[in-house]
């Protein structure tokens, strides 16, 4: 089994009751990246996430992590931060963070330096012997974030972790998470905030309906939209932008517009008629896609 | 097991240091035992003497009255003939109306107003057949105090007693010797021969039985709320990361059984410095009291049952536990375990009654009444030991497979996210893999 690859999933189906969660899935993680599982809510990232995790069996299907087929010992190599998280309420940080670390039975006086040097660096050294409820919603979450973190694990599972935070700490966990993957680390990162996964992730894998719509890493699915998108701040003009035959879809900003050009459309013909019709343009790019079109549109595709 | 030691101690150390555990480690022998005094010091404050006239009319019972009454608040020893209650005592200051003759109408009426004067609590009549009849009447305004004519009652009856003894012409020491309290002791016919057994097997089973009762009734909750905090505080998930729900449910709750031990050592060694002191106060009182004589293999078997009658009942708690999302909602689902206890308890009496009949030997072997029963069986005809070892392989065998169980519920139940397990529905996420 290559090496290069860290988690492995094969023809994995999960459901509960009726309920189908994850429908013959197939997907790969290289070792090293930064590996994002996308898809709006309801669409099995959860599910797919507690099987790595092994937390629940598929029903049918393999799943193998650092190449052994996923078992208890294993647990203890990844690091997991579920959407679903909290702390002790009455437990100091440090006990708390201690008590965590000891589950992944990682003990002893290096435990206790590692507490520090975590603290430190989310800039909670102060609160190391607090309570957790005395802290805040922040604080907590990045508390939550170091037990996930604190055992060193090379595989690190992030299940929506920056929601709810404010920018300079989202910044400052984003920081750490491209550090653990400079220091060769593989990070599985779910999310549904496209801008957040668009800056981190190597490879994305979109998930919708319990199924897979598209695996790859992020610049082949960009490019392979090509630069059908257009940038547009200009005034008047507005039937033409509204004409199904050269727009398929019209996203409006609050001082710009971005339209994706319907199949076969040509932008020259667009500007052409733009200025036919008047408009006065200030701007006219074409750009890249966002991950947020890219999810809309195949997401709309697959439905 | 490094893992499941790691739980454990979490749950031991975070709950013995809280405040709640220092605070109900000193209250509740406090509040028990205020429970035994307070009502006995309620009962007796004092209400000051009983003011009580006798109109005595047989002209020789007054006598034997202040006699009676003398040997009452003189006697060290307790009569253990007197009627009434034990508790309450209340002192009776009597005062002798001469009344014998025409004049006793008028001496009533002195009597009443007396009465109605509050300068005398009421007063007796004794007629003059009273000796052989024994029938008499108390005139007083307070008719609803039935306690204080308890006492009166009982301080005549004793002189009326000794007035029949004297006419019947009884010698004096006979009259001593008639009233010398019987011992009844109770004789085992055990396998070995005759074993002296003061019933302390019984009350030692009684005490173990209780000692159960309360460390359920207080830390069944306990339990319950421990399998619960992760799913309130959401963290059931992150731990499923690292340990197996079984492993998390059994290091709960043999964490939270050792607070609970540790608390009941504290007692039991508080409870023993205080026994001891009061032994040999009874001892130099001459009066003997100890450790009941019974093998020492069954405190081994009192140990053993009171953990498995422990475990039983705290396991239903960490079931019931996994199943709800609320301490709330816990406690309504918990009150039928209690119920089931004190059921349990009460069998207690068809056992003694009869520790070898069929029926004993299945509720000595059902997990859920063993722990009584059996210890009730041991210390009346000692069963062979293959149904000991059987009764403590059930029960304990019981207590892993509801553990087995609730993990698998628990883990479930998380999975879904904060949804109530009804009964069928548990049983189908237990065998949901």
């Amino acid at each position: 089994m290559n090496t290069d690859v860290t988690v492995q999933l094969d023809r994995v189906s999960k459901s509960f009751g009726d309920f189908t969660a994850v429908k013959e899935l197939s997907l790969t993680v290289r070792a090293g990246r930064v590996f994002g599982l996308l898809g709006p809510n309801g669409a099995g990232k959860t599910t797919t996430i507690r099987m790595i995790v092994n937390i629940t069996a598929p029903d049918s299907g393999s799943i193998s992590v650092f190449g052994q087929k996923i078992n208890e010992a294993l647990q203890n190599r990844i690091g997991y931060l579920p959407e679903e998280r909290g702390l002790y309420r009455r437990m100091k940080v440090v006990d708390q963070l201690r008590f965590f670390a000891e589950l992944k039975n990682v003990r002893g006086k290096n435990v206790e330096k590692k507490i520090d040097e975590w603290l430190a660096r989310i800039k909670l050294s102060d609160w190391k012997t607090k309570r957790s409820m005395e802290l805040s919603k922040g604080m907590q979450q990045k508390i939550q974030f170091l037990t996930a973190v604190l055992h060193e694990p090379d595989l690190l599972i992030l299940d929506e972790p920056f929601s709810g935070l404010d920018p300079i700490n989202l910044e400052l966990l984003k920081e750490i998470v491209l550090d653990l993957k400079r220091a060769g680390k593989t990070i599985i990162f779910s999310t549904h905030q496209m801008e957040v996964a668009e800056k981190i992730c190597d490879d994305i894998c979109l998930l919708n309906r319990s199924q897979k719509v598209f695996e790859g890493s992020l610049r082949e699915i960009k490019s392979s939209f090509g630069r059908n998108s257009i940038a547009l701040r200009l005034v008047g003009g507005d039937g033409v932008l509204d004409d199904p035959a050269l727009v398929s879809k019209l996203v409006r900003h609050a001082d710009e517009v971005q339209a994706l050009l319907a199949k076969g459309a040509d932008a020259q013909v667009l500007l052409r008629r733009l200025i036919d019709a008047g408009a006065t343009i200030e701007r006219f790019e074409m750009v890249e896609p966002s991950l947020n079109d890219i999810f809309i549109t195949k997401v709309t595709e697959h439905a | 097991m490094t893992k499941f030691l790691a739980i454990l101690k979490r749950e031991y150390i975070q709950r013995v240091r809280a405040k709640m555990f220092i605070v109900s480690t000193i209250l509740l022998p406090v509040v028990m035992s205020s429970f035994a005094i307070v009502p006995a010091v309620i009962l007796n404050l004092p209400a000051g003497p009983m003011r009580v006239a006798v109109i005595d009319q047989t002209g020789k019972l007054y006598g034997r009255l202040e006699e009676a009454l003398a040997k009452d608040e003189g006697g060290d020893q307790p009569d253990q003939n007197r009627p009434g209650p034990e508790m309450v005592d209340r002192d009776i200051q009597l005062d002798q109306v001469a009344s014998v003759g025409p004049d006793a109408a008028a001496e009533r009426a002195k009597l009443d107003d007396r009465l109605r004067a509050k300068d005398l609590d009421g007063y007796l009549v004794l007629p003059q057949d009273f000796v052989a009849h024994g029938k008499a009447e108390f005139f007083n305004n307070n008719p609803g105090d039935e306690l204080s004519r308890r006492i009166l009652q009982s301080v005549l009856t004793r002189a009326v007693r000794e007035q029949r003894l004297i006419e019947a012409q009884v010698a004096p020491e006979t009259r001593q010797g008639l009233f010398q309290p019987i011992e009844l002791q109770s004789v085992k016919i055990g396998a070995t021969g005759e074993e002296r057994d003061s019933g302390g097997g019984f009350i030692l089973v009684f005490g173990v039985g209780f000692i159960m009762y309360l460390a359920i009734l207080m830390y069944g909750q306990v339990i319950l709320g421990a399998v619960i905090e992760e799913k309130e505080t959401r963290i059931a998930e992150i731990l499923f990361s690292s340990v197996r729900p079984f492993t998390l449910m059994m290091g709960k709750l043999v964490g939270v059984s050792l607070v609970a031990l540790t608390q009941l050592a504290i007692w039991a060694t508080a409870f023993s410095v205080f026994a001891l002191y009061g032994v040999n106060l009874l001892a130099s009182r001459g009066l003997k009291a100890g450790i009941p004589n019974i093998p020492f293999v069954q405190y081994v078997y009192f140990g053993l049952f009171f953990l498995l009658g422990y475990f039983i009942y705290a396991t239903i708690y960490a079931l019931v536990g996994s199943m709800v999302t609320t301490t709330q909602e816990g406690g309504q689902l918990a009150m039928p375990i209690i119920l089931i206890l004190v059921v349990s308890f009460y069998l207690f009496l068809p056992v003694s009654r009869s520790p070898d009949s069929s029926f004993s030997f299945w509720v000595s072997i059902i997990p859920f009444s063993a722990p009584v029963a059996m210890l009730v069986r041991i210390v009346t005809r000692t069963p062979p030991f293959w149904q000991i070892a059987l009764s403590l392989l059930i029960g304990f065998g019981t207590v892993l497979s509801i553990m087995w169980v609730a993990a698998r519920i628990y883990r479930v139940g998380m999975l879904m996210y904060g949804k109530r397990a009804s009964i069928p529905e548990a049983l189908r996420w237990a065998r949901q893999a």
